[in-house]
């Protein structure tokens, strides 16, 4: 198909191929904590991508495609992934086997559903002239009817996808110290974000939050440096440590790491690391809204840079919906105006952002 | 530019169709406020194979629209209350018209409008500053916005806007889209038909609400929002054969079908039904590739059927006698 043929002439010249609709195959789905998985998907194709940008997913349940599947080995399904084969229903005449819910398209979505690309690894084609083979990570929590269809996926099936979206993260060149603030299903970003930097060699801190230790997305190996209750930014984080970052642990009730929220961690350490400054700090921020908005708030008392990555119910995720307003207001702007969270965005400096 | 549409190849059916004095290469348009301005879907899809470009609605002056949320998906469905967000009139002559003219396609501009000036105002200016505008659509049914109901509900009013706006525009394609959330639709059909309009398109969303029962509030921050998607479908086919039944066949204003169309069986429909071309909204959101997917099938299809024109199934559709359906009615 020709793709933008009327406006996008840039493409041409400098070879990059536009963002699109691609086919996503499932290689694996793997279970991360309660209630939150990783889904890899393998991307033929795939335009670059910087940290922050998102795709957009739409999946049937069982990853539905009308292409016949190849059967997949066993051996391809993720760790963790024991759903990968059939359920034994067990049933007795106390507990007779039920179905449960005859409201089928409660269970259908109708849109995509936008996710932050988590990581990414790039593999050259076998031959010169084949097509380069991305794999995308991206985690998620299951929380409504996306994310189960989601959770349901097996090696081999397909989801339909749109990417990459948004504008990411911008890397300043001054940078040379970057605090990574991931809160619950914001920190999938961090983790593209803090591989990116290793590459660059800039070094990083991180603060991975959650709301229960039972909720907490990342490894932390048995051998990890302990306690995890005190604002030390320790190697215990495995997805950061094998970057060379250390991270510092927090969650709402305490279970893991320090007790309250990851603002709370971010300000502690930044109490102890008085030198820390705007000049060659930034602070990187994904997570719930009240969250982002401390996190600037903090960043803002210390005269820290502070990059913010929001979201807003969309529809589309192209900027055409015009769904996913955010109240934006730079300063030496005499009023505010909305941006879209999906291409404005999702990242803004959180300077520039009217908080709700 | 001519936008004379080239000839099929052959044994290709014909897909081309006329609307007030536009000639579309195929039926498959955009709907209003589901394609912004055109430039944001340049990366997904070839918009120059469309049939016509449909903006997103332009005011006389910038707006911002309403606060977040502005939409919530339903089942098979999804319910908005963006609130006519748009750059204004002014930066959509001078930003967006240079992008409108490259896309090689018939460009319809959709006005808002609260008091009957407004519409006029920017029709008027529409029709004498920009030839790559080809088509100007009343939007008189916008359902998001307080005051701008009454013109899509009220024949009478809506008659006085359809006429005055009529007086002021005269090279482009005058067209009216009604809003479905009217007891008959025919009625305001025939209004505005009566007082000049050259074309209409239905349907608009239909008013809705969804309700947050945690919060006990609306899930939108306007309170309701308008509904659209495959949950409407069946009800905007039959508006759509109600109008062309009623109205349309008989003043040879030609249909815009609209409402849940995601397939090329969709649009099928709509065209069966009375509709001369039919636009694609919402689906859009998921796929912005799926009206040059609806012209392929829809090619197959007449290829099947034997049909070399697309004409041929406009309005072709065979109805049970009166008496003999039982039912309902």
């Amino acid at each position: 198909m020709r793709r933008g043929l009327c406006f996008r002439d840039a493409g041409a010249v400098d070879g990059t191929p536009p963002r699109g609709e691609f086919t996503g195959i499932v290689r694996a789905n793997q279970a991360l904590c309660r209630e939150h998985y990783r889904l890899t998907l393998e991307v033929v194709g795939f335009p670059p991508s910087t940290p922050g940008q998102f795709i957009e997913i739409l999946s049937l349940p069982g990853g539905g495609s009308t292409e016949k599947r190849r059967p997949t080995p066993a051996s391809s399904a993720g760790p963790g992934d024991e759903t990968a084969r059939p359920r034994e229903w067990q049933w007795t005449a106390a507990a007779p086997p039920r179905f449960t819910d005859p409201d089928l398209i409660a269970q259908r979505p109708y849109l995509r559903r936008p996710f932050s690309i988590a990581q990414r690894r790039d593999a050259r084609g076998q031959q010169s002239d084949s097509a380069a083979v991305t794999q995308l990570d991206i985690m998620y929590r299951v929380v409504g009817k996306t994310t189960r269809v989601l959770e349901q996926l097996r090696p081999g099936a397909m989801v339909s996808l749109l990417g990459p979206l948004g504008r990411g993260f911008i890397i300043p060149p001054s940078l040379r110290l970057a605090l990574l603030v991931g809160g619950g299903v914001g920190i999938p970003p961090m983790l593209y974000l803090a591989e990116q930097l290793a590459l660059r060699g800039i070094p990083a801190v991180a603060f991975a939050g959650a709301q229960r230790a039972d909720l907490f997305p990342l490894i932390l190996p048995p051998g990890a440096p302990r306690p995890l209750d005190r604002p030390v930014a320790s190697r215990s984080v495995l997805e950061f440590a094998r970057h060379g970052i250390s991270s510092i642990v927090a969650t709402d009730d305490g279970s893991l790491g320090m007790h309250g929220f990851v603002t709370v961690a971010l300000r502690a350490y930044l109490e102890r690391e008085k030198e820390i400054n705007g000049d060659s700090t930034t602070v990187f921020c994904c997570g719930p809204m009240p969250m982002m908005k401390a996190t600037a708030a903090i960043a803002a008392m210390r005269k820290l840079p502070c990059q913010v990555s929001l979201e807003q119910p969309m529809a589309c995720g192209m900027g055409t919906c015009q769904s996913c307003v955010i109240k934006y207001q730079p300063a030496g702007e005499p009023e505010w105006g909305y941006r879209l969270a999906c291409a404005d965005g999702p990242v803004f400096q959180a300077a520039d952002i009217i908080w709700p | 530019m001519n936008n004379i549409a080239a000839p099929p190849p052959t044994g290709e059916p014909d897909l081309s169709v006329r609307l007030g004095n536009m000639l579309l290469a195929n039926p498959v348009m955009t709907a209003s406020g589901t394609c912004g301005y055109a430039d944001e879907y340049a990366d997904f899809t070839d918009l120059s194979q469309l049939g016509a470009f449909v903006t997103k609605a332009i005011s006389k002056t910038p707006r911002k629209g309403n606060e977040s949320y502005r939409v919530i998906e339903t089942r098979a469905g999804l319910l908005n209350a963006i609130g006519l967000a748009n750059i204004g009139l002014a930066r959509f002559l001078k930003e967006k018209i240079p992008l409108l003219e490259k896309m090689g396609v018939p460009v319809i501009v959709n006005v808002p409008g609260w008091q009957i000036e407004d519409y006029a105002d920017v029709a008027e200016r529409l029709d004498h500053e920009s030839p790559v505008v080809r088509g100007i659509e009343l939007n008189v049914s916008c359902p998001n916005v307080k005051s701008g109901l009454s013109f899509g509900t009220d024949a009478v009013r809506l008659a006085q806007l359809v006429a005055a706006v009529r007086r002021r525009v005269s090279r482009c394609t005058l067209i009216v889209k009604l809003s479905p959330n009217v007891t008959d639709i025919a009625v305001t059909a025939r209004a505005a038909v009566e007082a000049g309009a050259d074309c209409l398109s239905l349907v608009n969303t239909f008013t809705a609400m969804v309700v947050d029962i945690e919060k006990g509030r609306p899930w939108l921050a306007n309170g309701v929002g308008g509904l659209s998607g495959p949950a409407i479908k069946p009800i905007a086919v039959y508006m759509v054969h109600r109008v062309y039944s009623q109205v349309a066949r008989k003043h040879q204003i030609p249909l815009i079908g609209m409402g849940g169309i995601q397939s090329w069986s969709d649009a099928v429909e709509f065209l069966l039904a009375g509709a001369t071309a039919v636009a694609v909204g919402t689906a859009l959101f998921i796929d912005p590739a799926i009206p040059l997917k609806i012209c392929e099938g829809l090619r197959e299809y007449l290829t099947r059927k034997e049909k070399k024109n697309v004409i041929e199934i406009i309005g072709a559709l065979a109805m049970p006698e009166e008496g003999r359906a039982g039912g309902n009615s």
